[in-house]
């Protein structure tokens, strides 16, 4: 699957497309509006990083042509501007989501993934990993067809983890994800200890394997 | 005091002063002149007398003539010169005792020597002088009084503009956009001060803006370059030979980025308020907006163990909605933030305020400078000191007031909306 990211700030498209290429994901990249029209016009996407503000134009306006096109691409806006306003006005012109700078690559991956899932036609809400099952429809996690029990918060994170698997997700990462920025409690990180040995021990003690390692105390892996 | 009050005072004190010599000088000279009036008519008596006696060489009869006394007494000394003075006699047709200007003087008449007297009553000098001061103490005190009247009516039309001006100026205010309108006046040194106030305020509504500009410019120019570093530090980490110390120095430049990154997402908010970009405002259910957060906050406070009392009454407000969810996280996680394991949470909304009420081992916020910019009661390195800041302006925004209070340990933050 293609990735196109138009992001005029290289040293951030750089970090972008080394985070996210991996066995599933190739990244493109273009840095200017021009050469963005002509790559959407040219060739199919799983799904577009979009930055707003771009030399040349606008990034609403190559929204505004997709949608023209009618293409099916999802697309992730990438914008400095994080107003309320400024969120509803780019999902009203057809973004799919909306993340605001500056964001953790974990965060963007999740992003990325949850849009191309969603925008994915195969029907099937479910990802498997080994004896791991997680319904996205119905917010449910089986190992080998066992349903396990797990909160909202719990549910949230093998979900992120799953996402970003096989990469260490700092800690702050995590935290941003599961509580958003507009609680600012900023250096407790000790309940999300708790969440992660809780689910952990949900998911060992249904039979899965230790999936989640923790990275010297800095973050987290999901390691399959 | 008042200046034309304090003017008043000075000049009445001043006219009284001149007025009280002036009316004593007037009464001396006034004085000073029917005494001469008086002598001169004595001394005329003593000339009708002294030719009488030439022709004669007797003395003339006495008739008695109202306010006017005549005696001769045979002495034996020769005075040296005739003598003037003032003194009270008898007056026999009145029955009372008078004051009389008495001459004094001898004379020689059918070879005897006498000392004549003549008296001449005084009341009716008196009277003159009275009559003559009374009019003059009444038209003095109407001068007074009337200079008094003017001056007030006067001074005050006088000063009408400055009082304008002074309205106009209080209710400038930085934020606002609009430059001042003072009242015109074609008095110069009034027409000089509202020139000087217009200019000096439109100028400093330009400073403000353009500093507003500028935090709001640095603020976004610095996401970029914040955005940059996270993404660098999170895939520095992804690397499989990163030692423990490596780990440890990459988890503090995690935190000093978070720290930045809130840092500048405060300031631009703070811009962003004053700039009246939340100027957009709906009816806010706060009751369940407190019910949201609530629930959002539950897992924290449960693992910090802290208990949460909360008696919620109805209770809407007119305010932007964004700003709503901003201001009850920044009072949420404050209570929180500075609360202790153990402690407890207050949350008590009514129809017309919110109380949110927290345990801590500080002590009392200095009420003076709580919610200025980047104060810090404790020098925690966990805070940017914006937050207090944030929630009064956006209280300002909204037309909120907000206050703290201090008791036993527990703080206490009321937000008031009528």
């Amino acid at each position: 699957m293609k990735v196109l990211v138009i992001e005029d700030e290289q040293d951030l498209s750089d970090s972008i497309c080394t985070y996210l290429s991996n066995e599933q994901f190739v990244c493109e990249r273009s840095f200017d509006f021009n050469t963005a029209l002509e790559k959407i016009s040219l060739y199919d996407y799983a799904c577009i990083v979009l930055d707003v503000n771009l030399p040349g134009g606008s990034g609403l306006d190559i929204l505004n042509e997709l949608k023209k096109q009618n293409k099916m691409e999802g697309v992730l806006i990438v914008s400095a501007r994080n107003s309320l306003d400024d969120k509803v006005f780019a999902l009203k012109a057809g973004a799919d989501d909306y993340l605001t700078k500056p964001f953790h690559l974990p965060e963007l991956a999740a992003r990325v993934a949850a849009i191309i899932r969603r925008k994915s036609f195969e029907g099937k809400n479910q990802i498997q990993i080994n004896e791991l099952t997680l319904d996205l429809s119905e917010k449910i996690v089986r190992i080998n067809s066992t349903e396990i029990d797990l909160t909202r918060k719990e549910y949230e994170l093998l979900l992120y983890f799953i996402s970003n698997k096989n990469r260490v997700i700092a800690k702050n990462a995590i935290a941003e994800h599961l509580w958003g920025d507009n609680m600012d409690v900023a250096g407790s990180y000790d309940f999300i200890y708790t969440h992660i040995k809780n689910l952990r021990k949900k998911l060992i003690q249904a039979g899965a394997a230790d999936y989640i390692k923790s990275i010297y105390g800095m973050g987290y892996k999901f390691t399959a | 005091m008042k200046l034309f009050v304090k003017y008043n005072r000075i000049n009445l004190l001043a006219t009284i002063i001149i007025f009280l010599f002036a009316s004593l000088a007037f009464y001396l000279a006034l004085r000073y002149i029917l005494m001469r009036q008086v002598d001169e008519d004595l001394r005329i008596e003593q000339h009708e007398i002294e030719t009488y006696v030439k022709e004669h060489n007797s003395l003339p009869e006495l008739i008695p003539v109202k306010d006017q006394k005549i005696t001769y007494t045979v002495t034996q000394e020769f005075f040296k010169r005739r003598k003037f003075s003032t003194t009270e006699l008898y007056d026999s047709l009145e029955h009372e005792k008078d004051p009389y200007r008495v001459l004094l003087f001898d004379i020689k008449a059918n070879g005897k020597l006498f000392a004549v007297t003549v008296a001449k009553s005084l009341e009716r000098t008196d009277v003159l002088i009275h009559s003559i001061l009374l009019i003059s103490f009444s038209t003095i005190l109407l001068i007074l009084a009337a200079t008094f009247i003017i001056n007030r009516i006067l001074l005050k039309r006088l000063w009408k503009p400055f009082y304008s001006a002074l309205n106009v100026l209080k209710s400038f205010k930085l934020d606002k956009s609009r430059p001042l309108e003072f009242p015109l006046t074609n008095i110069d040194e009034f027409a000089f001060m509202n020139q000087t106030l217009r200019t000096t305020t439109s100028q400093a509504m330009k400073d403000y803006s353009l500093l507003k500009e500028f935090t709001e410019n640095a603020s976004h120019e610095m996401q970029t370059p914040l955005a940059i570093i996270r993404s660098k530090l999170d895939l520095f980490i992804q690397n499989e030979n990163l030692s423990e110390d490596q780990s440890r120095t990459m988890q503090s430049a995690y935190l000093a980025v978070e720290k930045l990154t809130r840092l500048n997402q405060s300031l631009l908010l703070l811009a962003k308020i004053e700039n009246n970009q939340y100027a957009e405002t709906t009816t806010v259910d706060i009751k369940q907006k407190i019910g949201e957060k609530t629930e959002a906050f539950h897992e924290l406070w449960q693992s910090q163990d802290i208990s949460v009392n909360t008696s919620l009454a109805a209770a809407t407000v007119n305010m932007n909605k964004e700003l709503a969810d901003i201001l009850l996280n920044n009072l949420l996680s404050n209570a929180t933030r500075h609360n202790y394991s153990g402690g407890f949470i207050q949350i008590e909304l009514r129809s017309d305020q919110l109380k949110i009420t927290n345990s801590s081992r500080q002590s009392q916020l200095d009420q003076e400078h709580l919610f200025s910019r980047f104060y810090k009661q404790t020098n925690s390195r966990q805070q940017n000191g914006l937050g207090l800041s944030i929630i009064k302006q956006i209280c300002d925004a909204s037309d909120f007031s907000i206050n703290y209070s201090f008791g036993d340990g527990k703080h206490s933050f009321i937000i008031s909306w009528v």
